[in-house]
């Protein structure tokens, strides 16, 4: 069974050689592919130094667009199974076997940091605008989901090759790529994970761009996603 | 309307139109729009050298001040325009992606010789 692990990175340089040497401690076997998502500083470099496959975009595309590339290029090169990896280290790489394990019954495997045994805190208004999120998500798929935006994520092949077409490109892609994929009829279910804080990068929480793209995906979402997902599901 | 207003309109009109012909000639936009500008033209040069044409269409709408009818008509094409620029915005802004993807991988993984522009 082949493994790619996808990382986007932009500008992650600082905090990237951390997480590719973890990786690598943990699942030497996994082949670990940084999406460069138009970085000016050396996450290029610093990534292949450290023996990873670099894809590099001409320009920052943000990060549905960097994972949209990686799953096509996990598609294109014939592995069976993928997982999405932070780049910040926020993600720890002994979760990976659980989050792994989790595909044996699923197609699709999320990372959740709230059904884990430890404390992760967010800030109050994120809380409650994910809490909304979360509801709303459960109102669609006719399922619960603790963790709609984590990044920690695993792929059967069938999933990848649905992503690799039509992945939602905006902000907080993850909450629409999980509907997505409830609608085509994956299953998807989540594990328990323990996450870090950021060992480097920033944090995209400014509140206005926040709120803007929170109205988005509830419009979106409401709406029913894509009309490509509407036509399929009817 | 009064002989200034009419005159300041017309004024305009020639302006517009000079700028429109400017713009064909020099093939500088899609033949789409040529078209579409050049029949703006047509009628805004219509509507300034006819002045009456514009007041008895409003008089037989029931529009009492004639004017509005100018208005409307510019208003409603300009919003169609402008939805028309967000679709195709839209379509480009996903070719762009799609081909920025296309590149990445041409580029393949062991390209070094170039770095993303700022």
């Amino acid at each position: 069974m082949r493994t790619a692990v996808i990382i986007p990175a932009f500008n992650e340089a600082d905090a990237l050689p951390g997480v590719l040497a973890g990786l690598a401690r943990q699942n030497p076997d996994h082949d670990i592919v940084v999406v460069d998502d138009g970085s000016t500083d050396g996450t290029a470099i610093v990534a292949r130094a450290a023996g990873a496959t670099c894809l590099r975009l001409p320009f920052n595309l943000g990060i549905g667009g960097a994972l949209r590339l990686g799953f096509r290029y996990a598609v294109e090169q014939g592995y069976d199974r993928a997982y999405q990896f932070d780049a910040d280290g926020q993600h720890d790489a002994s979760q990976v076997e659980a989050l792994l394990a989790g595909l044996d019954d699923a197609d699709m495997v999320i990372g959740s940091r709230f059904m884990g045994v430890r404390d992760y805190r967010v800030g109050r208004s994120r809380g409650m605008a994910m809490g909304l999120l979360r509801r709303l998500v459960r109102l669609i798929c006719g399922q619960a989901f603790t963790d709609t935006s984590s990044g920690f994520r695993a792929f059967q092949r069938p999933v990848l090759e649905l992503f690799a077409i039509e992945y939602p490109v905006e902000y907080m892609e993850s909450v629409e790529a999980l509907v997505l994929a409830v609608r085509r009829g994956f299953t998807v279910r989540e594990v328990p994970v323990v996450m870090h804080d950021r060992a480097g990068g920033r944090a995209s929480n400014r509140s206005l761009r926040l709120a803007y793209h929170f109205v988005r995906l509830l419009i979106v979402l409401v709406a029913g996603g894509t009309s490509r997902g509407r036509r399929a599901a009817s | 309307m009064t002989g200034q207003t009419h005159a300041l309109l017309a004024g305009l009109t020639v302006v517009a139109v000079a700028v429109i012909v400017r713009l064909v000639r020099r093939q500088v936009l899609k033949a789409k729009y040529t078209v579409l500008w050049l029949t703006v033209g047509l009628v805004l040069a219509v509507t300034a050298s006819v002045p009456t044409l514009l007041d008895r269409a409003a008089d037989r709408l029931g529009i009492w001040y004639q004017p509005t009818l100018f208005m409307l008509l510019a208003i409603g094409f300009l919003m169609l325009l402008a939805m028309h620029f967000s679709y195709e915005l839209s379509r480009m802004e996903k070719r762009i992606r799609a081909l920025a993807e296309e590149v990445a991988l041409l580029r393949g993984p062991e390209d070094e010789n170039r770095r993303a522009p700022d």
